[in-house]
């Protein structure tokens, strides 16, 4: 009886529940979106044909080499971008450096499709810039293809990068740079020879965490491809084709690209097990004053890059108070897009407002559980969720959606409606941000406060009530705020999952750029981008360290 | 106030054996004290009691009563923590009425009780404070008024003063005493600290790689260790190697005979603790019931309180004697020749080895 009761103790049965709702929402799909990619559409027989077709004929040969161009070069142009800025505010007085920092958290938060859009009205075929140098009589190469993909990509990533790698140079032991000058090495060599590998852990992170984004995402190719397809794209437009039948092709996609983001994990883990650097911070690193033509040139460069970075956003937002006469500007300012939002889409702000609060309410619950477990509880299981909270980071919002729909769609579950499956999507999706930043808070707390707790007599789930969540409260609101931006800004799945009545904003935003609603697309994103904002500032409010929040 | 008895206990992590039968009786209103290095089990065997962890084997039972199978919350063992663990989300008030709350007593009850404790521990004045308001030491009467106010059948206290500096130690570590005895609360203490262990206990238990080596009074702890384990870690000692030579036994250095002929232990050490030594210059004769060991003196520290003599024998053994100052060694060079002598009754004979048990 009593060997009984200890097996089942609060947090062993916790530790069970979780596990079963991340097998039924996370592993289920997964492995259904697996099986479906061996399964022949037509004769349901076991078959390798999907993989093969995939791997001979052009049209996807093409998507994947696209896809891999644009992910690689979108990662590489970020890194540029990227390390030198951080390079820059971490060594140099900069004036206005929290004003940067704070411009690429913007960056990094604003919904990813804007900016796709955005550049479509500055550089597209009728954009104010080629409009304005086709006025001079150039001719400059329009946005969409290839270049325009991978310049989205770079100046919708490389916060990653930089915050990532700043981080890292801060805490750089100036010894080793002393040591590397006394030994005679110029500025330049310094930095190639001993601070770049020093921090290079950190910037194969960022990296890293661009190229699985960049092989994700669907909005930014979907606006501008115009025929240059990459994986996400072919994996939505196959579903889409595909409907009503097995959606064979749409999963196999989909698995090509779970296997490029895990195997580009595997491999930058593979790299960082060998550079592990431990640093005392005995001597932090001092900021150098520049001087001259040198501190001109750093200003541009940092303000510049995130100013370019922003400019989307700022075009949007600018648009939204353009006067408009159905989808065309008439010139002048005026509210009309903002009325149209509200007489033509209002659902879609309830809705995204409902399902995104809905999901981060099972995700603020199930950080605070999930963190406990991880942190607290050294068993099997723990090590199993802990490893779980990775896997969502690399599905790919088509393809966990594809999953959603071939698993709940079916079979005894073949009711459920929309309404829960986006929420159940959201939440599954979004979790890992709740999570991390819970676990860290966690860590910081002693656990011997909550054997304190127990000693005295609380039960342990009131010591965790009364202890453990006062506590870790800032780190558990500022997890909760991350899921609902990334939440709020879901499009991928959305646009596989949603019905008449759950269409959300980014959906509406995509149509109506689609349809070339330009102003009605502004001014949902600019709601969109208001209350991103907002969350932003209440993170600001209740986190130590800004920059690394986001991340 | 309960009696403790904990028989045939033993814990694994794994295949590691962290505690290994462990059999203790401890009576009601004792101070107990777990002492041992680091790694022990000593923390593992406190943590057992309060129901953090659980025992492969074995019983603890407290006032006759298993407590086997109850949840930690539920064993009514107050703890005092190594890092305070105060609550640091609220007042120190609040700190201390947290385990009375769990017990639903009555509001008024519990601010007299909350009062009268915080008088015990000297912090009347600081009811209403937050805890990062307070120091080191007072966070710790927080956590001792915390875990006595509930009036637990046993207290148990993880090396409670380790994190506090010098001073505040021993002050603190007179004053729980004072606490415990005017409670007359069963107290199970672990610490590191042999002074620590032998100021405070009326009973010290010496644990060694999850086996207690030695449950004794301070006293016989030190004048009478079981074994060479609790010989060298309670107290500074010296060991000396013993040759046989034909039936008799001598020390190697000196080549004084020692022990009977009848020890048939092969190899055997000679304990002798330093304060026990002392050196006088030059070559001198042994004196009565005493024993001489000719040696070169190596160095002497004057510390003030007495003087330590570390000095090498012609067999190439190191020996270490504390003594009152003696200017007449102070002004000796070094590689002078000394001689150290003791008192045969000081000497003890262990088998070789970490745990060698005690001879004759």
């Amino acid at each position: 009886m009593t060997s009984l009761l200890r097996r089942f103790d609060f947090w062993t049965v916790v530790t069970g529940a979780i596990l079963a709702v991340l097998v039924l929402l996370l592993l289920f799909p997964i492995v259904r979106v697996l099986m479906l990619s061996f399964v022949d559409a037509d004769t349901l027989d076991w078959t390798l044909g999907n993989y093969v077709e995939l791997f001979t004929r052009n049209y996807y040969l093409k998507g994947l080499k696209n896809t891999l161009f644009v992910g690689v070069l979108g990662t590489l142009g970020a890194c540029l971008l990227g390390i030198p800025l951080a390079f820059f505010t971490a060594r140099f007085h900069l004036w206005g450096r929290a004003w940067i920092s704070t411009l690429a958290i913007l960056v990094l938060v604003a919904p990813p499709f804007i900016g796709a859009y955005a550049w479509i009205m500055m550089l597209g075929s009728n954009g104010f810039i080629t409009n304005f140098f086709e006025g001079v009589g150039i001719d400059i190469p329009t946005v969409y293809g290839a270049h325009g993909i991978i310049l989205v990509f770079t100046l919708k990533f490389f916060p990653f990068v930089f915050l990532m790698t700043q981080t890292a140079l801060m805490a750089v032991n100036k010894s080793f740079e002393d040591a590397a000058e006394n030994l005679g090495c110029t500025p330049w060599q310094r930095f190639v020879k001993i601070t770049l590998p020093l921090v290079f852990p950190a910037i194969s992170t960022g990296a890293i965490i661009c190229f699985v984004l960049s092989i994700a995402d669907f909005g930014t190719p979907a606006i501008l491809g115009r025929g240059f397809r990459t994986l996400s794209t072919i994996a939505f437009a196959a579903y889409r084709s595909e409907l009503g039948g097995l959606p064979t092709m749409a999963v196999t996609v989909s698995m090509v690209m779970i296997v490029i983001s895990m195997l580009a994990l595997l491999a930058q883990r593979r790299i960082l097990s060998k550079r592990r650097y431990a640093s005392s911070l005995t001597n932090l690193p001092v900021k150098v004053k520049l001087t001259g033509w040198r501190n001109a040139a750093v200003h541009i460069f940092c303000h510049g890059v995130v100013l370019i970075a922003m400019s989307p956003t700022l075009v949007v937002v600018y648009t939204s108070f353009l006067k408009t006469k159905g989808p065309v500007f008439v010139g002048g300012f005026g509210l009309e897009s903002y009325g149209r939002i509200l007489r033509t889409a209002p659902e879609a702000i309830t809705n995204s407002f409902v399902f995104a609060t809905a999901a981060v309410v099972l995700i603020t619950m199930f950080s605070a559980l999930i963190s406990y477990v991880i942190v607290r509880r050294e068993t099997a299981a723990s090590g199993t969720i802990d490893f779980l909270m990775m896997v969502p980071y690399l599905i790919p919002g088509v393809v966990m959606a594809i999953g959603f729909v071939t698993t709940f769609r079916s079979g005894f579950m073949s009711g459920t409606s929309a309404v829960w499956l986006l929420i159940m999507l959201y939440f599954i999706r979004r979790l890992p941000y709740g999570v991390r930043s819970t676990t860290s808070s966690l860590r910081q707390i002693k656990p011997s406060l909550e054997e304190a707790a127990i000693n005295l007599g609380a039960p342990p789930l009131r010591a965790f009530l009364k202890v453990t969540i006062p506590l870790i409260l800032p780190g558990l609101i500022v997890g909760s705020l991350m899921g609902f931006i990334t939440a709020i800004n879901e499009l991928s799945g959305t646009l596989i999952l949603y019905d008449s009545g759950t269409i959300t904003m980014p959906v509406s935003i995509y149509l109506a750029v689609l349809d070339g609603e330009f102003g009605l697309a502004a001014a949902l994103s600019t709601v969109l981008l208001l209350c991103t904002g907002l969350c932003v500032y209440l993170v600001f409010r209740f986190t130590e360290n800004r920059d690394s929040a986001f991340l | 106030m309960a009696s403790v008895e904990i028989a045939g206990l033993r814990k694994l992590y794994g295949d590691v054996v962290a505690l290994s039968d462990i059999n203790i009786s401890i009576p009601s209103g004792s101070f107990f004290t777990l002492l041992g290095p680091s790694g022990c089990g000593k923390t593992t065997l406190l943590r057992t009691i309060a129901g953090f962890h659980n025992q492969n084997a074995g019983r603890i039972s407290v006032d006759g009563h298993s407590i086997e199978g109850l949840p930690a919350h539920r064993r009514d063992v107050g703890m005092v923590f190594q890092d305070y663990a105060i609550f640091p989300h609220i007042s120190v008030r609040e700190n201390v009425a947290f385990g009375l709350k769990q017990r639903k007593i009555s509001a008024s009850e519990i601010t007299k009780r909350v009062n009268d404790v915080l008088d015990v521990v000297q912090l009347g004045a600081f009811a209403d404070r937050m805890p990062h308001e307070l120091s080191g030491g007072q966070q710790q009467r927080v956590g001792l008024a915390r875990a006595i106010v509930i009036r637990p059948k046993v207290l148990l206290m993880d090396e409670p003063l380790s994190n506090l500096d010098a001073r505040l130690r021993v002050d603190l570590r007179a004053e729980l005493r004072r606490i415990q005895r005017d409670l007359g609360i069963t107290t199970v203490y672990v610490t590191h600290d042999q002074e620590e262990a032998l100021a405070m206990s009326d009973t010290v238990c010496v644990m060694y790689e999850g086996v207690i080596q030695q449950a004794a009074s301070p006293l016989d702890i030190y004048l009478r260790p079981v074994n060479k384990f609790v010989a060298t870690f309670v107290g500074a000692n010296n060991f000396l190697a013993i040759n046989r030579s034909g039936s008799q036994l001598v020390l190697l250095s000196g080549g004084a005979k020692v022990l009977g002929s009848c020890v048939d232990a092969t190899d055997i050490v000679c304990a002798i603790r330093p304060e026990t030594i002392l050196a006088k210059p030059g070559s001198v004769a042994p004196v009565g019931d005493e024993i001489a060991i000719p040696a070169t003196l190596s160095n002497v520290s004057f510390v003030g309180r007495e003087m330590e003599v570390i000095a090498v024998t012609d067999q190439g053994e190191t020996l270490k004697s504390l003594a009152r100052p003696d200017p007449e060694i102070i002004g000796l060079s070094q590689n002078s020749s000394v001689t150290l002598c003791v008192n045969r009754s000081d000497l003890a004979f262990f088998e070789a080895g970490d745990a060698g048990g005690c001879i004759g």
